[in-house]
């Protein structure tokens, strides 16, 4: 049986100020207990998606959809409410608070303190260095241990959809799998993830579904483990002509949706 | 440090403030001392704002001279006594820095400086101006509370009282840090965009902080008033009283409950020794800025953390915990 989708863009356009657009009507899905991954060159677009789904960023056209509601041009925090979180590029944490300091934050709209223990409880055993870390300042931890507390963070408000934004980002290999592994144990939950990531090929055998954009558009989408061995995924990293010219040897080619 | 020696230290210090008064050979030091309890109030105050918040206020002589002017007057003029003119000018000023507030804490960084100064100014020229209710330019005399009192005696008292809404001060510190408003205070500090998108109300969370931090400084600016007996619109309303509540913060570290404490226990003596050895020479103002230069240069974060981490350096290191990827955790609990 198909999975329930939580996220759809549909036929985004959008872009910066009055500045040319970024994403040329874009479409993306993401169903229940699925990584959908967005890989593409420098400038692709891939962080502004993430910026359009989770409000920071209003689309000139198109619609965002979270579990079938239009949620278009809402704000973060309403989004954050509905159930999207947005873990940022870079380390997000609170750096002079305690693990649990930040933690609380991420749960700081729940008013019941019996749901904040809960949640509390099941972060802690999702990430265990939460709980082992539980009373360090944040900013002394490793840069793999602050981007658990970052996902820890996030699921505190048991969101439906995560949207994370290069978490391997400046962190050594051993710890990108460590993190790699934590994505994968959030997928279990149930938890759908949109993943924008730099590190392509490692990224795409963890995920379920793959992307790959260019010029604003999803440019080759698939299976994700598929996409890791399509030798276009090469070529438009290494050249944007070069991957059109094999794009539009493909059939599967241009079309937005992923599926 | 372990938690019973910092208690011992806590309770050897707290023993020896309270005895200062038996101490002081004195009436000139028991003066001294009154003057320091002061500044710890005024700086732990200031620190509800700008420790939490990260908020830096230079403009919180503002409602020091209302607090102090608002005592006076309801004294002097209304014959209110002197408790109830107390704690009525001190919620007054409050609910006033509340709502300056709303509009002062829109702005951050240097912006809110500029603001603060701004707010102090204006109070300045407000209360010089208005010759008929304040004195203007030659100040107010208020009635002291206790006229069966000696000088010394009157300084005793006033140790005390300012000692009381020193704890007052610190304790209401302690609560908040441990609460979940000083939680999204804290998170202001370090993101205010992060802290909102969390959830965090930013704007209400600040102009709470403002309105209390106002609220124990004009309680310090009341008793001021009722202990100096003078007040001199260029004294209670100086930029300088406010600089001074920012610099003791910063040498002590803002981000500890008894950092501005630590820090008033030596900027006030200080200025005073100056004050005494050099004569009415303004060579304490170079030297207190001086002081601030060096803080910012090599202990920005104050006192108290740059001992801890000198403390720590002599510590065994910490187990670190070691990072480790899920199938090896599977793999060693099938092991």
């Amino acid at each position: 049986m198909a999975s329930e989708t939580v996220l759809e863009l549909r036929e985004i356009e959008a872009g910066y100020g009055r500045a040319a657009l970024v994403l040329r009507g874009l479409s993306v899905t993401v169903r229940q207990g699925e990584v959908v991954c967005l890989v593409g060159p420098n400038g692709a677009g891939k962080s502004t998606v993430l910026k359009v789904a989770s409000g920071l960023l209003a689309p000139r056209s198109g619609t965002v959809q979270l579990s079938g509601a239009d949620v278009t041009g809402r704000t973060p925090q309403a989004l954050l409410g509905l159930g999207l979180a947005h873990v940022l590029q870079g380390h997000s944490v609170f750096r002079e608070m305690t693990v649990e300091e930040n933690i609380r934050l991420g749960g700081y709209t729940v008013r019941d303190p019996a749901v904040l223990r809960k949640r509390v409880a099941a972060v802690k055993e999702i990430f265990p260095v939460v709980g082992e870390r539980w009373t360090s300042i944040a900013g002394l931890l490793s840069g793999g241990q602050q981007k658990q507390v970052e996902f820890a963070r996030a699921l505190m408000l048991e969101p439906k959809v995560v949207l994370l934004d290069e978490p391997s980002m400046g962190l050594d290999p051993k710890t990108t799998q460590t993190v790699f592994d934590q994505i994968d144990l959030m997928r279990q939950t149930g938890v759908a993830v949109l993943l924008v990531e730099q590190n392509a090929r490692r990224a795409l055998e963890m995920a379920d579904v793959g992307c790959v954009l260019d010029l604003g558009r999803v440019h080759i989408s698939g299976p994700a483990r598929d996409l890791a061995a399509d030798s276009r995924l090469g070529a438009l990293y290494l050249g944007g002509a070069a991957a059109r010219e094999a794009g539009e040897q493909s059939p599967a080619a241009g079309q937005a949706d992923v599926r | 440090m372990r938690s019973g020696s910092r208690y011992g230290l806590l309770a050897l210090g707290a023993a020896l403030v309270i005895a200062y008064p038996w101490l002081a050979p004195n009436t000139y030091l028991l003066y001294a001392g009154v003057l320091t309890v002061m500044y710890a109030v005024l700086a732990t105050s200031w620190n509800l704002l700008g420790g939490f918040t990260g908020y830096v206020s230079l403009g919180h002589s503002a409602f020091f001279g209302l607090g102090a002017y608002g005592t006076g007057l309801l004294v002097t003029k209304a014959d209110w006594p002197w408790i109830p003119a107390l704690l009525v000018s001190a919620l007054v000023v409050a609910v006033f820095a509340g709502l300056v507030g709303v509009a002062a804490v829109r702005v951050r960084g240097a912006s809110f400086v500029i603001v603060s100064i701004a707010l102090v100014s204006m109070m300045n020229l407000l209360v010089q101006g208005w010759r008929s209710l304040t004195g203007g330019s030659t100040g107010l005399r208020v009635p002291t509370p206790f006229r069966e009192l000696n000088r010394g005696e009157s300084h005793l008292v006033f140790f005390y009282l300012f000692l009381v809404l020193l704890v007052l001060a610190l304790l209401t510190w302690w609560v908040i840090s441990r609460s979940r408003f000083g939680s999204g205070l804290k998170a202001i500090r370090e993101d205010e965009d992060k802290a909102e998108s969390l959830g965090v109300p930013t704007t209400a969370f600040k102009v709470v902080a403002y309105g209390l931090s106002a609220l124990f400084v004009a309680l310090a600016g009341g008793l001021y008033a009722l202990w100096f007996r003078s007040l001199d619109p260029i004294f209670v309303f100086s930029i300088l009283v406010g600089s001074y509540m920012v610099l003791m913060s910063l040498l002590g570290g803002v981000r500890h409950l008894f950092g501005p404490l630590l820090g008033a226990l030596i900027v006030a003596p200080a200025g005073e020794y100056f004050l005494v050895a050099l004569g009415e020479s303004q060579i304490h103002l170079t030297a207190t800025g001086v002081l601030l230069v060096l803080v910012v240069m090599f202990m920005p974060e104050g006192i108290i953390p740059a001992v801890a981490k000198l403390v720590r350096r002599f510590r065994p290191p910490e187990a670190s915990i070691r990072e480790e990827t899920a199938e090896q955790r599977s793999k060693e609990a099938v092991a």
